[in-house]
């Protein structure tokens, strides 16, 4: 299911990912994007910035248990329901 | 028991006159100058529009996992430390990794990274730097990425001197060999300076030439920025000789001064004392050196004083040096120039060629040494000396001789 949120997600994925013409999915597994894990820490700085949450370190080391795309969306799903 | 002699079984080298040793030299002999004007960086409201680029990268095919991680004098290092460790046919293993080291000289830093990171917080207005803002930009990063490339995990650092950082990168890596803390050193130095703020604060020293590069020539008017990066393969003579590797050329000896007067203004007696060091340290006599490959900038200070340092050092033999400056053609590559100015001369004493200094226009009765203008000469080079002097008056000379 692609909605609005996941789809943003997946676009900034996107301009981080080397797919070589592959599709990133929900289901696709973070350490198949071919992204250096400190990059993905920069991904989820952009995610704190466009959708104003605020992730702490200890969330960001929680976030080392995300096994795909769609675990992340879920993760920032939830911080975001938690804002509200 | 005399001191193992340390030699050279690769070179590598990327810069505006090509992107392998052999297109460089042959641009060298060529006296081809690749001065022109920049077009791969955005140069905004500057005022100098010249230095020497590299056009194009050659294929490397990096992932780009790990071209994110690095600035682009890392990744010319990768590629220089890439085609002089083949060029040695050195197989790199588990048994052998951690007695060979690399030791990569720059004068600026992640100069891109920098430029990237400052547009982006103080002009548009994001509000943090790239997270390898700092892996990127730091001194030390292209001897770490070298490493990493290329499985090396002896005595690994960075080394910077200004513009002399690749010949105190070179001295220092013999010695990591001599002193038995390795076996083989990957040594050279790598900038990739071609950006707005560097460039900016080389304009406000006004020492940038407007047109070209014009060593010892009475009508120079400056430097001018390149970019590269150059490496050699050093070993110890026997590890050389154990394993059968080609000889290319001996690194005979390093002498290192400081002028310890002023930040910027040059003396004769520090580049003199090195000089003086370096022969001494390389067992030469001035009358068994042929090629002395200058600093030769092209300001008006340096070439006169560089002259005359030349001229204490070896007294009635300068007048029968064949001295160049190579900067002519590759431009002032900063932390990179020694390196590739070791190529100049590795290459001189092989082939029996003097590299030229191109653009040459006009006699100065100040720089009077037989600088070979403009056409290379042919000549029997049995040891030569590459002079590398920087702001901050640290000086630091390497001596070659034929194998």
């Amino acid at each position: 299911m692609a909605d609005k949120l996941s789809q943003e997600i997946i676009d900034k994925i996107k301009a981080h990912a080397d797919m070589e013409g592959g599709e990133v999915t929900p289901e696709t597994e973070l350490n198949a994007l071919g992204i250096h894990s400190l990059e993905l820490t920069e991904i989820i700085f952009d995610l704190e910035e466009a959708y104003g949450i605020e992730i702490e370190m200890n969330t960001v080391e929680a976030w080392g248990n995300l096994k795909n795309v769609g675990d992340m969306v879920a993760a920032v799903r939830e911080l975001i329901g938690a804002k509200a | 028991m005399g001191r193992s002699r340390v030699v050279i079984t690769g070179l590598g080298g990327l810069c505006g006159l090509g992107t392998s040793v052999r297109e460089i030299w042959a641009a060298m002999r060529a006296g081809r100058s690749s001065i022109g004007e920049i077009t791969t960086a955005p140069l905004h409201e500057l005022k100098v529009r010249i230095g020497a680029e590299i056009k194009e990268l050659p294929e490397h095919g990096l992932e780009k996992k790990r071209l994110v991680t690095m600035d682009r004098y890392s990744l010319i290092a990768i590629l220089a430390a890439g085609e002089a460790l083949a060029q040695a046919g050195l197989k790199i293993d588990e048994n052998n990794a951690s007695r060979i080291g690399a030791s990569v000289g720059t004068g600026i830093f992640g100069a891109e990274t920098v430029e990237e990171n400052y547009r982006g917080l103080f002009i548009e207005g994001r509000s943090r730097a790239n997270v390898f803002a700092v892996p990127r930009i730091m001194p030390g990063a292209p001897a770490g990425q070298v490493s990493m490339e290329h499985g090396l995990r002896g005595p690994v650092f960075g080394v910077t001197s200004a513009c002399a950082s690749s010949n105190h990168a070179i001295a220092i890596a013999a010695d990591q060999l001599r002193l038995g803390r390795a076996d083989v050193m990957v040594a050279g130095g790598t900038d990739a300076p071609l950006s707005y703020g560097v460039l900016k604060g080389w304009e406000a020293l006004r020492a940038l030439a407007r047109e070209t590069c014009r060593p010892f020539s009475a009508d120079r008017d400056g430097l001018v920025i390149g970019e590269g990066a150059g490496m050699a393969v050093l070993e110890t003579y026997e590890h050389a000789t154990a394993r059968g590797a080609t000889i290319l050329a001996e690194l005979a000896g390093s002498g290192m001064s400081a002028d310890a007067t002023d930040i910027v203004a040059p003396t004769v007696e520090g580049p003199a004392a090195a000089m003086r060091a370096c022969l001494a340290d390389a067992g030469l006599k001035p009358e068994d050196v042929d090629y002395v490959n200058a600093h030769g900038t092209g300001t008006k200070a340096n070439d006169e004083i560089e002259t005359a340092a030349i001229r204490r050092v070896f007294g009635a033999h300068a007048d029968r040096l064949s001295v160049s400056s190579t900067k002519s053609m590759h431009a002032h590559c900063m932390g990179a120039s020694g390196a590739l100015e070791m190529i100049a001369c590795v290459m001189a004493i092989r082939e029996g060629l003097v590299p030229p200094t191109a653009n040459y226009r006009e006699k100065d009765a100040a720089c009077d040494l037989d600088i070979t203008p403009n056409v290379a000469r042919e000549r029997k080079i049995r040891a030569a000396i590459s002079n590398g002097f920087a702001f901050g008056g640290t000086n630091a000379v390497l001596a070659f001789r034929a194998a």
